[in-house]
């Protein structure tokens, strides 16, 4: 345990990061309100069947354009514990680097056949599997033409285990210049997604990404 | 690094959820705690609120795109937590999760008031996820409830402590009292935040 919180660190040259970091040193948590601050989300089940495979719409469509992938990995908290049963919410841009979201409105093209949305659930052992596109850069900020590099959402939760991330790929040209990147530091490393044999997968690109959620709150329970 | 620390597996860095959290993943079920699902026989029990307000940026604009949970005791006081499954005061149709996302930065969250717990005032865990940060923590609590005077955030946090206190608005919706607070992440009357890696 610190002695003192954090002071939260501004994603160099990300303007939203300017403007609602907080500036403060994050305060402790006093001991007697300690186990108040464990949020424990309830098992949900709210996925359906098909949304594991975001190289399409549905099952019964066509696959999107750009190169499709298939992500793979193991959900532990930091002791080593697999987490089951959590849900995993994954959203990630089109090959053109265009989310489908009505908030979008960078003018990049859409495809079709792409949402750029799934959930899927870890197993027992804490693994998970979904398929994607692999997802454009984009120019985040066109006035200084810095880009952010390629990158796939993902959102955790299962007990007290909660964590909001983002898989990098490996050997991006934009990965040095980006803000939360530069954050991360050495850690960086450790959001990258690890390539692989695609083995009979019917993907082109396959990659594990082993996650594991920090802090004390994911092993309270434990 | 301690000993015990070295054990630990390396943690997956924490990153901004960014600004297109799709809509899609919203259930309303989250949104609103006093009942399970429309069209169940099924209902907290507790007195029912409205929690509302503004997420604010450093510049007193609404931060739009903002994802809230909410997490919180149940009327009688109890959490629900793997450690309390068995508890006799568990509501059945109560787990005290909650989740949403505002598109404009304005919110409305609807649920019960939260009972006390032991040495505790009444309050709700509030997680904050958006564009731009990682994920923030902090707790709000309730100007009428008894208890504020010695609780230990309010203490530990002093003269901040009145940006931790939701103010009734002085009248009911749907049934429901209407408590208030504006969450300033950034800059004058920031919210104090907490860190529960370091704590």
């Amino acid at each position: 345990m610190g002695t003192e919180g954090r002071i939260l660190g501004i994603g160099p040259t990300d303007n939203t990061s300017d403007q609602r970091t907080p500036r403060q040193r994050l305060r402790l948590i006093p001991d007697a309100a300690r186990e108040s601050f464990v949020p424990v989300v309830p098992a949900r089940y709210a996925t359906r069947p098909h949304e594991w495979d975001m190289t399409r719409t549905g099952p019964d469509r066509p696959r999107a354009d750009g190169v499709p992938i298939e992500v793979t990995g193991v959900v532990r908290t930091e002791s080593g514990r697999p987490l089951a049963g959590a849900l995993l919410e994954i959203w990630s841009a089109n090959h053109h680097g265009r989310y489908r979201h009505v908030e979008d409105h960078s003018g990049l093209p859409l495809d079709e056949n792409h949402l750029g949305l799934g959930r899927v659930l870890t197993d027992d052992a804490g693994c998970y599997r979904f398929w994607a596109i692999s997802p454009g850069a984009y120019l985040a900020r066109p006035d200084i033409g810095r880009w952010r590099p390629k990158h796939i959402h993902m959102s955790i939760s299962g007990g007290s285990s909660r964590l909001i991330t983002q898989m990098y790929f490996p050997d991006e040209p934009n990965n040095a210049s980006d803000p939360m990147a530069i954050l991360m530091g050495d850690g960086f490393e450790r959001n990258i997604g690890k390539p692989r044999d695609v083995g009979p997968a019917d993907v082109e690109e396959a990659f594990d990404f082993d996650i594991v959620v920090g802090g004390r709150n994911a092993t309270f329970f434990e | 690094m301690s000993e015990a620390a070295s054990n630990l597996l390396a943690a997956t860095n924490e990153d901004t959820c960014g600004p297109y959290f799709p809509i899609y993943f919203a259930d309303p079920a989250l949104e609103d705690l006093t009942c399970v699902d429309p069209g169940l026989v099924a209902q907290a029990a507790g007195t029912p609120i409205i929690l509302r307000g503004r997420v604010l940026d450093r510049h007193g604009e609404l931060a739009n795109g903002a994802i809230l949970e909410f997490w919180q005791a149940n009327a009688k006081g109890v959490y629900r937590t793997p450690a309390t499954q068995e508890h006799e005061d568990i509501d059945p149709w109560f787990h005290g999760y909650g989740r949403l996302r505002t598109a404009s930065g304005a919110y409305e969250f609807r649920t019960i008031l939260p009972g006390a717990t032991p040495g505790r005032a009444p309050n709700i865990t509030i997680t904050i996820f958006s564009d731009g940060i990682s994920r923030v923590v902090t707790q709000v609590f309730f100007d009428d409830q008894a208890g504020n005077d010695t609780d230990p955030v309010l203490q530990a946090v002093g003269s901040d402590a009145a940006k931790l206190i939701a103010c009734h608005d002085g009248r009911t919706a749907s049934g429901a009292e209407v408590y208030v607070l504006d969450i300033v992440m950034a800059g004058p009357g920031e919210t104090p935040f907490f860190d529960d890696l370091e704590s």
